[in-house]
């Protein structure tokens, strides 16, 4: 009868509803697991910009298979480099040495929906903090070395010097 | 900052004779430095890519390939050679690095890393095109690098340690010769 299906329709739909979110999962890394290697420039012969390296390799349950990602990373928002090899991805930052100081850096990795949430957010000038990332990699830079603070040809002078004075001094003393 | 402005200067003049001759497109240029002040032996070289967008469509699959350091005389420190990004956006750039570090010393010809990109989704037809070469490079060996620029902290410790004679036998001698002096005067109190 007409009422029959009109209640199997009914029944269908909100099967279909339920339905709904797992099917929806199938585009997401469930419970992503992360391994990665980070690098930051060490001295400042090495570079004349310093460079934030972070790679990764990620494996989801769902064995998703290269997804795209973003990174946001102090302020800026890049795109996540893919490898040939998969899943393996790689975000390079480079700036000025001042632009990047010594710290840590925390490097949140969105996929396409949470990188639309951030894009939507960062349109109507909201803050991107809440947004909750697939994950979070940090990024320990311990600063550029530029050179010993004392230049050891200083030193050595510095130390003949004050030889010098305190044999001119004791001298003087003898003599007087 | 002074090499993309070179290139996006470089990349204007080439457009300006086929300006409303070619259909727009996708067009990537793509320039790679090395940001070393100096290239040493055993010491990190950076090497950085940046890929330039200046057609008026997206670039569709692009791969970077770098294959102009052979393994046995650059050992890779971070970085991957072989990358890939899915779109490109016109009026847009993309960054990369790879960190290297030279086994060898010696003069070293930096040449160019291939990238290609098809310049519409269904497309199969890929476009090829080279990085910019950074050109002829020296990279130093270690022990001339650590002769000029180390600290040289032993060197000197040993130079303090050869001037001890020539200054503790004088001082030795008149510090003998005052104490007998000092002696007898405090003798006769």
């Amino acid at each position: 009868t007409s009422s029959d299906m009109a209640a199997t329709s009914q029944m269908l739909f909100i099967i279909g509803l339920f339905l709904l979110p797992v099917l929806a999962y199938g585009d997401t890394c469930l419970a992503p697991v992360v391994k990665s290697e980070t690098y930051s420039t060490p001295e400042a012969i090495v570079s004349t910009d310093t460079v934030l390296i972070a790679e990764f390799t990620l494996t989801c349950k769902n064995n998703l298979k290269n997804i795209n990602l973003y990174a946001d990373i102090g302020g800026r928002t890049i795109p996540a480099t893919k490898s040939i090899e998969q899943n393996k991805y790689q975000i390079s930052i480079s700036d000025e040495h001042k632009k990047l100081p010594p710290g840590s850096y925390e490097i949140r990795v969105f996929d396409e929906e949470g990188f639309a949430a951030l894009r939507k957010a960062q349109r109507s000038g909201e803050s991107t903090e809440s947004l909750k990332p697939l994950f979070t990699i940090t990024l320990n830079h311990p600063g550029i070395w530029s050179g010993p603070l004392v230049q050891s040809e200083f030193v050595a002078a510095m130390t003949a010097i004050i030889v010098w004075w305190l044999a001119y001094t004791a001298r003087g003393k003898l003599l007087s | 900052m002074k090499h993309w402005l070179a290139s996006l200067i470089l990349a204007f003049v080439c457009a300006l004779p086929s300006l409303g001759e070619e259909e727009s497109g996708a067009r990537l240029l793509v320039s790679k430095n090395i940001l070393n002040q100096y290239l040493v032996e055993g010491r990190d070289l950076t090497v950085e890519y940046k890929i330039f967008n200046v057609g008026s469509r997206v670039a569709f699959d692009v791969v970077l390939n770098e294959n102009s350091f052979p393994e046995a005389s650059f050992g890779v420190v971070s970085g991957n050679l072989k990358v890939t990004w899915e779109r490109i956006a016109p009026n847009s750039n993309v960054t990369h690095a790879i960190i290297l570090k030279p086994l060898k010393p010696g003069y070293y010809n930096f040449t160019a890393a291939e990238v290609s990109y098809v310049t519409s989704e269904e497309s199969s037809e890929r476009t090829i095109g080279y990085t910019s070469f950074p050109g002829e490079g020296g990279i130093v060996p270690q022990r001339d690098f650590d002769r000029r620029f180390s600290p040289h902290v032993l060197d000197w410790l040993v130079f303090a340690f050869m001037t001890l004679p020539s200054l503790g036998i004088p001082f030795l001698l008149w510090y003998s010769s005052k104490s007998k002096y000092d002696q007898p005067k405090a003798k006769k109190n």
